[in-house]
């Protein structure tokens, strides 16, 4: 249990921690409107991690996720008020926009062989780019009502982005963790030519992979316009940044091949709750900025040494 | 596949604004050319109502103040003007904290925190009016005063909002100091923070207006996007002036760091005095240049009185002596002030900084 889970024990032990003191520092840290609020919060940054996590455990890296997301979230305005098409119409063709955002990663890792760091560091100022240029810097308003229910609406009492985030978790769980398909991708982060020999097929499982991450973006830009109620071409920056802390905190190895949905998800709790937290009991934001290093540091060293100890 | 988005994103944006100059295209309200003054038309109370109204009269305040990012210049003199008001009042205690960077979704959830942790009032300078609003409507229903600074959200999202100068009066005040630099017809460029920034593209907008109606013989170069970077916004302005070369007889900061950039860049090509600088700055960072007469003005409020205004307007919000149909405003030392546009307080004209007045101020 320990050799293999090492990383997500210290997790789980520093989230149950972190809830505790950060319950004593605040009243209105541990009650249920706040936790329900936080869920809603960080369903952006979530659905992304979750899919960044197969692009992690392949191997690669997929740094245009917040250009996609803003590429995405500026056609959804531009393509409903400028184009004139229905919103609904809208909604079921920028899912696919993420796709091809996600496949044209594909295409330049595995057709033109580019390393994943650049290629994807290349669609991150391309994708945003457009949605600058797309948009020409101008702000989309006045959603209708109900598109608002998708970001701001409950249902059942629950967020909506729960509900969304729940589905997505344990679809991306089962997938990894308990399927053909996920082991091949495990194989493929731990080495791809031995994969390759394997009879696995590495390019259509690496092109699935990079196009999950291209969707989960859209499907987060969707969530965040409805949340905002605008769309602006800035959406998204830096959301690749927050997206691999937390996958990288999980315990996911950066060099591929290891890592779990389960670790992801205790990643993004954990930073969700020091960054609520500390705001919370009254620490500015720079100082919770500085904790979130910290604590990212101290996590991997400990996994690190508790692994290592078992292993010998 | 790159060229397919690239041809989609040219058929897009072309046809919707062929002349583009970074403004934000909504309706434009120019002032009228000589200076003389219109009486804005009064409107009728358009900001938000606060939940249990007046449960909070007479008594402290927690007030946390949210401006678009911490650690630049201009939101810091904000901050201190913030502080020196609450610390007058006697009856409030006010914290400031923001996004490190000028992001929504950071400012949107830092205030949702401070909506948990239950404070009495939230001051705000919104990164995006829209964005902010549904996070601040609920505030207002939490029964939180808000009052809005420096850039506005959606009315009713907000009890009151401190106008430090109204968009058209920049944009005349930025027209005709440029048109005293570079003559009714010479042609000029602008640097500006991000074309994304709701107040510069709206001061934009107006100044486009504004020199069509009344200078119209000016031609507008470019507009160039610096961020709030020292760096950029010198290696853009000194872009400009090898681009353009004689063509360029003036160059506009649309930020206050664009500005002083903009003025080192004319100053190392040895442009002083043929190429005019003028823009919004702080008049500390103007000093070196107004003092070596390259540059001859610069224009910007007193960032200091807006804070404090807000935080004022915020104590007589909650204790109920500032309330909707008020036309003036009383802000103690900062005098009266007139409410305008259904829910604004305003702070006055922008002043110009020239080599007579601008060793009289100090931020």
């Amino acid at each position: 249990m320990l050799k293999r889970h090492g990383h997500e024990t210290v997790l789980a032990g520093l989230v149950v921690i972190a809830l505790l003191v950060m319950s004593f520092q605040s009243a209105q840290f541990l009650t249920t409107g706040n936790m329900l609020n936080q869920g809603r919060l960080m369903a952006e940054v979530a659905l992304v991690a979750l899919a960044m996590t197969f692009v992690i455990v392949s191997g690669g890296i997929d740094l245009s996720v917040g250009s996609t997301m803003g590429l995405c979230a500026i056609l959804t305005g531009v393509l409903w008020q400028n184009m004139g098409l229905p919103l609904g119409v809208v909604l079921a063709i920028i899912p696919i926009i993420g796709l091809i955002c996600g496949l044209f990663n594909g295409f330049l890792i595995i057709r033109v062989g580019m390393p994943p760091l650049i290629a994807t560091l290349g669609t991150l100022a391309l994708y945003r780019g457009l949605a600058e240029g797309i948009s020409q810097a101008r702000s989309v308003r006045g959603y209708p009502e109900w598109f608002a229910g998708i970001g701001q609406g409950s249902i059942l009492g629950l967020p909506t982005q729960i509900w969304i985030l729940g589905v997505a978790l344990v679809l991306a769980g089962v997938i990894l963790g308990l399927t053909r398909w996920g082991r091949t991708v495990q194989a493929i982060g731990y080495s791809e030519p031995a994969a390759h020999f394997a009879g696995l097929p590495v390019n259509a499982t690496k092109y699935a992979v990079y196009a999950v991450s291209g969707l989960a973006a859209s499907l987060a830009a969707i969530l965040f316009v409805s949340r905002v109620s605008t769309t602006r071409s800035d959406m998204g920056t830096g959301l690749e940044l927050d997206v691999i802390t937390a996958v990288v905190l999980g315990g996911t190895s950066i060099f591929g091949g290891r890592g779990t949905i389960i670790g992801t998800a205790l990643g993004l709790v954990l930073v969700q709750v020091l960054k609520n937290g500390l705001s919370l009991a009254g620490v500015r934001g720079d100082g919770t900025l500085v904790l979130i290093g910290v604590v990212l540091v101290l996590t991997l060293v400990a996994g690190a040494f508790m692994e290592n100890r078992v292993r010998r | 596949m790159k060229y397919l988005l690239t041809v989609c994103a040219l058929a897009l944006a072309a046809p919707a604004h062929a002349q583009w100059t970074g403004g934000d295209g909504a309706p434009t309200s120019p002032l009228p050319c000589d200076g003389s003054t219109v009486t804005p038309e009064p409107v009728a109370y358009d900001g938000g109502t606060v939940a249990n109204e007046g449960s909070k009269a007479g008594k402290p305040l927690r007030v946390v103040d949210i401006p678009k990012l911490i650690g630049i210049g201009y939101f810091d003199s904000s901050a201190r003007g913030v502080a020196k008001g609450a610390e007058a009042l006697g009856t409030v205690t006010v914290t400031t904290d923001g996004p490190t960077q000028a992001n929504i979704d950071d400012q949107i959830t830092l205030i949702d925190n401070y909506i948990t942790s239950g404070v009495d009032g939230i001051l705000f300078a919104a990164n995006d009016p829209v964005a902010i609003a549904p996070v601040l409507r609920k505030a207002l229903a939490a029964g939180i005063n808000v009052v809005g600074y420096d850039s506005d959200a959606e009315p009713d999202a907000r009890q009151w909002f401190v106008n430090p100068a109204e968009f058209n009066g920049v944009a005349k005040s930025l027209i005709d100091q440029l048109a005293e630099g570079i003559g009714p017809d010479g042609s000029f460029a602008i640097v500006t923070s991000t074309f994304t920034t709701p107040n510069q593209a709206r001061w934009i907008s107006e100044m486009e207006a504004y020199q069509q109606a009344c200078y119209p013989d000016m031609t507008w170069l470019e507009t160039v996007e610096a961020q709030e970077d020292n760096i950029l916004s010198f290696n853009q302005a000194t872009t400009l002036i090898n681009k353009y070369g004689e063509d360029l007889n003036g160059i506009v900061g649309m930020t206050s760091v664009a500005t002083p950039a903009a003025a080192e860049a004319v100053t190392q090509a040895g442009l002083c005095g043929e190429t005019t600088v003028i823009g919004l700055a702080t008049p500390n960072a103007m000093k070196p240049y107004v003092a070596s007469d390259c540059v001859k003005s610069a224009v910007l409020w007193d960032t200091g009185a807006m804070g404090a205004a807000a935080v004022m307007a915020l104590r007589a919000a909650a204790d109920g002596t500032l309330k909707p149909g008020d036309t003036s405003f009383d802000a103690g030392d900062l005098g009266t002030l007139q409410i305008a546009h259904g829910s604004q307080i305003l702070l006055g004209a922008p002043t110009v900084f020239t080599s007579a007045n601008i060793n009289d101020f100090d931020f």
